[in-house]
């Protein structure tokens, strides 16, 4: 846990009253000190917008060249749910709150493969077995 | 006419008269002296003496002529005219070199106005001759006798005026080094962003025309810039990646910015033995 020494400032800030959420560049001062977890940031965010950590996502860190400031993005839903309706999926993986399936890259290219000798509408039961 | 006028008018008339006598035997007198040379004038009269005795003269003619034109005679052909244009002209020769004389004239009075002079006044008559000579003379007397008396050390030539670094202290120059840093430090990107956020006037957008980096940081410009808007990081090639570093690289030397900033932090520099 930082020393105090970690300072964050928001950018930017707006409304999006379409997405029920508010949006903000947000700017991490840490001289002397590694890049900081997302999750600090978010903990950081949450005291200061006076909400849960959960329904913040923060993205795209980008650490200045020279080590001291980083600069990414933040966003403070209204509610869980329209954080569930609106963020892309693999954010929300991030948080644990969907589980995407991933087959693997290997079969996914076997798969095709196999596809490529078919045609038509039996490429679709073809994908199905695995020899 | 009343008889005490008439008497009165007597009385005048007859002291006129006796005036007159007394004036004329002055004038005797006086014509006497001066064709018999028993005024001493070889060397001339001073200057001033001059200048107000023609000044005298001046008036008189100047009467004269005043007196014939309110009685109506004319003034062409008369001898007064050529006397007071001679006059005249003297005294406009006399001026420059009046002039001249103004500053030990000027002096004389005011010594005899105040009475006395103090023998430290700067002001004194004489300009001091010796302050006048080149100290450096002596040592160019000395030079052509001792020539073997040339020194081995090696003086860099004198151009410019440099800077006295001699009575400095060490605390001193540790100071002087803590606030240049303090100075660097304060002007930081970050601090610089801190200020613009906190102010209250309007934000500058500062055209800067290096033409080396002018297209790079434009480009480099638009990039933040779009990606600021859109909530996105785009995906650096491997040709940004190296020209960022290269170009981040000349920016900011090898310190990290922490070493900037921790100058805002010391206070004063305090000499420990350890």
């Amino acid at each position: 846990m930082s020393e105090g020494a970690a300072t964050i400032r928001t950018r930017k800030f707006m409304t999006n009253r379409l997405l029920c959420r508010k949006q903000m560049i947000v700017d991490v001062l840490h001289p002397g000190k590694a890049t900081i977890p997302k999750t600090e940031v978010r903990e950081k965010l949450a005291k200061m917008y006076k909400t849960t950590p959960d329904v913040i996502f923060c993205f795209g860190f980008r650490t200045k060249f020279g080590g001291g400031k980083t600069s990414g993005f933040g966003l403070i839903y209204d509610s869980l749910d329209f954080a569930k309706k609106f963020e892309p999926k693999y954010r929300l993986q991030r948080h644990g709150l969907v589980e995407i399936k991933k087959t693997g890259r290997k079969q996914r290219k076997e798969r095709k493969n196999r596809q490529k000798k078919v045609r038509g509408t039996k490429k679709a039961k073809v994908g199905a077995g695995k020899k | 006419m009343s008889t005490e006028e008439i008497t009165e008018a007597v009385n005048l008339l007859s002291a006129v008269e006796s005036q007159t006598q007394d004036v004329t035997k002055l004038v005797d007198h006086l014509l006497k002296k001066a064709t018999e040379n028993e005024y001493n004038t070889s060397k001339g009269i001073s200057f001033l003496e001059l200048k107000y005795q023609l000044l005298l003269s001046y008036l008189m003619n100047l009467t004269y002529i005043s007196l014939q034109k309110s009685q109506g005679s004319s003034i062409q052909d008369d001898p007064t005219i050529d006397r007071l244009i001679e006059i005249r002209t003297v005294l406009e020769k006399m001026r420059p070199i009046d002039k001249k004389l103004k500053y030990q004239v000027d002096k004389v009075v005011r010594t005899a106005a105040s009475g006395g002079t103090d023998s430290s006044d700067p002001l004194r008559y004489r300009a001091n001759p010796e302050n006048l000579i080149s100290k450096l003379d002596d040592e160019s007397e000395s030079e052509s006798e001792g020539e073997e008396k040339k020194s081995k050390i090696y003086h860099p030539p004198k151009l410019t005026a440099m800077h006295y670094e001699g009575d400095e202290t060490e605390m001193d120059k540790d100071q002087k080094v803590l606030e240049r840093a303090k100075k660097r430090a304060l002007s930081t990107s970050m601090l610089r962003e801190l200020r613009e956020e906190f102010s209250e006037g309007p934000t500058e957008i500062r055209e800067t025309t290096s033409t080396q980096r002018s297209r790079a940081e434009r480009k480099l410009r638009e990039r933040t810039h779009y990606e600021e808007e859109n909530f996105m990081r785009f995906s650096v090639s491997k040709k940004d990646k190296g020209k960022k570093g290269k170009k981040a690289k000349q920016i900011i030397s090898k310190k990290f910015v922490y070493d900037y900033m921790k100058p805002i932090f010391v206070s004063n520099v305090a000499k420990s033995p350890d």
